[in-house]
């Protein structure tokens, strides 16, 4: 039974059937340059866009699926946010309970995970971008859900925020949990189990980073030229 | 989880909605005893010692804080549904033009001489027009929320319903009792309410009933329409039932009293400055915070010898916008 089964998902002018299953403990990466579809297809996969084709979660067809259940099995990260009310952090992140009786459990160590808990009683609305992500995150991971898709997580985070991500999306990955998340930074994606390749709203490649992320591709969808050399290695103490 | 913002002390706030009731229990009474008429005849007439007393107690002092109090709590329940749904904390029912939509609906019913043939003709005509005004909004605002966007609709819907107005009262083939009549709904008046009226307005307590348990939902919707529905809440549904009761709420306010401004985006603001944004302390208070605003507000009219309750409601609502406007960041 995979986690997430896309059958031919369209949606006119972004996304031109896209077929893709994930099995469950998957960590994977979805990749391509911008406006290939990346957050559409994220967007989709989540239930918050309709879309053309077959959606399953756990090989249940989303469309039979309630909408307080989708809450416990799935969690969306948008790529931004933009908060009116001055909810606090904690409050944020202790909605991710929504769908289990708002029973508050795992919030705090969700806070705790994302280095949030000296802001616990901000309002969100007056927090910087960064800051911002990592309550959305925090938020997912409280959810519990064993589907999560992440949409560019990591793209506003400093690089120790990132690199803890990184790590604690790696961790879920190997404790059953489904990860899929958009990213720009190609020097990641080696560590992912999977690495998917958006192109121009279609599916270009999947598969194991080192077997997709080849000279070729990197050029035909990037345009840009792969090459080693000494450069600045970043990684947690 | 944990205490939201606010101004006020996490034990303040727990002590909000009684403070509330209380103050209203307070301006009840002195709104049933301040008048022309003796307080103490008022008090007798209570027992029913006196035939005078009484009639002024329950047959004009009363429907009257009955309809001010249920107006007011429509306003703001309306308010605080409008504030969440297009996650704004500027929309309200008048400034989007939904009161005024009613109004025009009210104006016309009186105008074409519907009102005389029944008594339901006054309050479907301005559900009607309300609901028109929020077809218009959401189609306006389709293509984003944003403060700018929202308002120019808002003033656009506005100039439009009033030239509708305008229509009715310079047409001469209308009598000048109807034309009167059209002016009292324009200016928003609470003067001799009778029981018809606080029936008419009645079902707004329904409406409270039914937005009871949308207060968490709501919580999640005011930050962001597909991540509420993403972490379980039925956008869809619950987005229908917010502007269905907004409206309703809304008209049955415009059909009673006429345009009383400002209520909706002055109450629930102030309350989210005051309490915070959680919706489970807002939908209470704003419910018991309108009943207290434009009770407040009539019987300062009625001392001032205002005769129209949404002049008061406007003069104090209208600065209080403003300086909104200037603490925005």
């Amino acid at each position: 039974m995979n986690a997430l089964d896309l059958t031919a998902v369209t949606v006119p002018g972004r996304l031109a059937g896209v077929s893709l299953a994930l099995a469950p403990g998957t960590f994977a990466g979805l990749i391509g340059p911008n406006g290939s579809g990346k957050s559409t297809l994220l967007r989709v996969a989540a239930g918050v866009l309709p879309g053309g084709g077959d959606i399953s979660w756990g090989g249940r067809p989303l469309a039979v699926i309630p909408a307080l259940e989708r809450g416990r099995l799935a969690a969306w990260v948008p790529q931004e946010a933009h908060f009116e009310f001055g909810f606090t952090v904690a409050a944020v992140v202790a909605q991710g309970r929504f769908a289990h009786g708002d029973d508050g459990r795992g919030v705090v160590e969700a806070l705790a995970r994302f280095d949030l808990t000296a802001l616990a009683e901000r309002p969100v609305n007056r927090l910087s971008g960064g800051e911002r992500q990592r309550v959305l995150l925090a938020r997912a991971l409280a959810t519990g859900a064993p589907l999560q898709l992440w949409d560019e997580p990591f793209a506003a985070l400093d690089p120790r925020h990132a690199l803890e991500g990184l790590q604690l999306a790696g961790e879920l990955a190997r404790g059953g949990r489904t990860i899929l998340f958009s990213l720009h930074d190609l020097r990641v994606a080696h560590c992912l189990d999977i690495v998917i390749v958006l192109h121009e709203g279609g599916l270009c490649a999947a598969g194991p980073p080192d077997k997709v992320l080849t000279a070729e591709l990197l050029r035909d969808v990037f345009g840009v030229r792969a090459r080693n050399a000494p450069g600045l290695i970043l990684e947690l103490p | 989880m944990s205490a939201p913002l606010a101004a006020l002390s996490p034990r303040a706030v727990r002590a909000a909605l009684p403070v509330a009731f209380l103050l209203l229990g307070a301006l009840v009474l002195v709104s049933l005893a301040v008048g022309g008429f003796p307080p103490a005849r008022i008090w007798a007439g209570l027992w029913q010692h006196d035939e005078l007393g009484a009639n002024v107690l329950w047959n004009l002092r009363l429907p009257r804080l009955l309809v001010a109090m249920l107006v007011g709590a429509a306003l703001s329940a309306s308010g605080l549904l409008m504030q969440a749904f297009f996650r704004n904390n500027l929309a309200s029912p008048d400034l989007l033009g939904v009161a005024s939509g009613g109004a025009a609906g009210a104006v016309i019913a009186i105008g074409a001489g519907w009102v005389s043939a029944s008594l339901l003709a006054l309050p479907v005509c301005a559900v009607l027009g309300s609901l028109v005004a929020t077809g218009a909004v959401l189609l306006l605002a389709r293509h984003g929320t944003g403060p700018e966007r929202l308002l120019l609709a808002g003033v656009a819907l506005n100039a439009l319903l009033g030239a509708v107005t305008s229509y009715v009262l310079s047409n001469s083939a209308i009598s000048y009792e109807a034309n009167a009549r059209v002016i009292f709904w324009l200016l928003g008046g609470l003067e001799d309410r009778t029981w018809e009226h606080v029936a008419m307005i009645a079902p707004v307590l329904l409406a409270a009933v039914l937005l009871w348990p949308l207060d968490r939902p709501m919580d999640l919707l005011s930050l962001g329409a597909a991540e509420a529905q993403s972490l379980g809440v039925e956008v869809r549904a619950l987005r229908r039932r917010m502007l269905a009761l907004a409206t309703v709420m809304t008209a049955l306010t415009t059909a009673v009293a006429g345009s009383v401004g400002f209520v909706g985006l002055v109450v629930p603001h102030l309350l989210r400055l005051l309490v915070g944004p959680e919706h489970r302390r807002l939908v209470p208070l704003a419910l018991v915070g309108g009943a207290v605003f434009v009770l407040a507000c009539d019987l300062l009219a009625r001392i001032a010898g205002i005769t129209h309750v949404g002049i008061v409601t406007s003069l104090v609502g209208a600065p209080f916008f403003l300086w909104l406007l200037r603490r925005q960041r």
